[in-house]
């Protein structure tokens, strides 16, 4: 004998797939939003642009982590680990492949969460590419992925093969693009306009711009001096360009939430 | 393996088969509760919950009628909005979080500019999505989800009606970077 509405709804509605029981609400505040960014070893270009993005992030009033393997080119890559400017993060990790670093990100992304839970967060999170063709357990790291790309055609390919495969790897992952190395706004767009192409025609994948940094003697003066760029030198090109970046990323993160 | 090009066409019928099949996609972990149930003067293609207690609404445009359909996504919301505490009432293992916001998911073959606007105007639980018929070399056509991004149709800059959903965007001009011929001749000639 039914002894509630709710045990005779199924008759008018279909069965749910899998009769599982109703999810329990998570009872941990959201975590912060992971953004993977590949970087290949040595690639202190790269890791100087994550590095000096995060720096504006937290500028622009987001709590910012940027999370990295330890490894040889540790030293190379970024400043010491720690608290930095505008309170800024950065955080290395013993990791041996995504799985490691994955579970390494969500720590961290649910621990600044609880920390700062007012604010928007993201940890930004340094893959090394080699790992990516090991990125089955992965998924974290791979929902949005930021990758950097100068205009030139050699740079590019290798670009669109690195969105290829992080499609092969997350199928519903949100790529965006973030052209450097340009010196006008036209050949940051050309430059998007030819990824986005390649990557629709053959990927069936649209990509998310994410603006440009501007080539700045700033930019290579920071790598050297390890000086955050938008701090040192705020009037600068490339701090205009990298605070939009900022901001674009922002925008786009508050828009998930609200949603 | 199959070589898949754009192209190929569905009937009514196919496209909600596939559609359905590809549930999954639209994130959330949704769970159906119900398909085309009537709503506020017409059908609700799916009626959904996703794993945070959120209701989904998934409603399929015909092409050419996008603005129509958001239109229609706006009645439907304000109709289940109405009626999820009576809902829970009833099925209280459902998993409905009243106090949640509808999701209000709005599928369709391309959305211009315009729709664009007037969804990014309505909040931010309106998603659209668009689907592709993809043709496998084969007898198969398949679809292909994707959402358009939803920083696709929000500020001035992108509101420019692109037409596909990869638009470059940027406020930056080349004279607010303020790039001095010295600077640039540091990067010329390699």
């Amino acid at each position: 004998m039914p002894r509630s509405l709710g045990e005779v709804l199924h008759f008018f509605l279909p069965e749910a797939e899998g009769q599982s029981p109703a999810p329990r609400f998570p009872a941990r505040s959201p975590a912060h939003t992971i953004v993977g960014v590949p970087i290949g070893d040595s690639d202190v270009v790269r890791a100087a642009f994550v590095w000096n993005l995060a720096v504006e992030l937290s500028r622009a009033g987001a709590c910012a982590t940027v999370l990295a393997p330890a490894g040889e080119d540790t030293s190379s890559l970024w400043p010491d680990p720690g608290r930095g400017p505008m309170g800024s993060e950065l955080v290395l990790t013993f990791a041996e492949g995504l799985a490691d670093l994955a579970r390494a990100a969500l720590d961290l992304a649910h621990t600044r969460a609880a920390e700062s839970p007012a604010g928007p967060g993201l940890v930004l999170v340094r893959l090394p590419p080699a790992w990516l063709s090991k990125a089955a357990d992965a998924s974290a790291l791979l929902a949005r992925v930021l990758l950097f790309s100068s205009p030139a055609a050699r740079d590019l390919l290798e670009t669109y093969a690195l969105v290829k495969r992080v499609v092969s790897c997350a199928p519903i992952s949100t790529i965006g693009i973030t052209i450097h190395g340009v010196r006008s706004i036209g050949e940051a767009r050309r430059a998007f306009s030819r990824l986005a192409a390649a990557s629709e025609r053959h990927l069936f994948r649209s990509l998310v711009s994410y603006g440009l940094i501007v080539d700045d003697l700033h930019v290579y003066r920071s790598i050297l001096n390890r000086h955050a760029v938008g701090l040192a030198h705020p009037q600068a090109a490339a701090s205009r360009s990298i605070g939009e970046v900022a901001q674009l990323l922002l925008g786009d993160l508050g828009e998930t939430s609200r949603g | 393996m199959a070589e898949f090009q754009l192209g190929g066409a569905l009937s009514g019928a196919e496209l909600r088969e596939r559609v359905r099949a590809r549930m999954a996609e639209f994130g959330g972990a949704l769970r159906v509760l119900a398909e085309n149930l009537l709503g506020a003067d017409a059908a609700i293609d799916w009626v959904a919950v996703d794993a945070q207690g959120q209701v989904a609404l998934v409603l399929l445009g015909l092409p050419g009628q996008e603005l129509e359909l958001i239109a229609t996504g706006i009645a439907q919301r304000a109709w289940v909005g109405a009626r999820l505490k009576d809902w829970l009432q009833l099925a209280p293992n459902l998993g409905l979080r009243p106090e949640a916001k509808i999701r209000l998911l709005l599928l369709g073959a391309a959305f211009d500019g315009t729709a664009r606007q007037a969804a990014s105007a309505l909040g931010d639980a309106v998603e659209l999505w668009t689907y592709r018929c993809l043709r496998d070399g084969g007898a198969g056509v398949d679809i292909f989800l994707e959402r358009i991004p939803p920083g696709a149709h929000r500020s001035s800059l992108r509101s420019q009606a692109p037409p596909a959903a990869s638009t470059f965007r940027s406020d930056l001009s080349d004279a607010k970077l303020g790039l001095s011929p010295g600077e640039r001749a540091e990067f010329e000639g390699g």
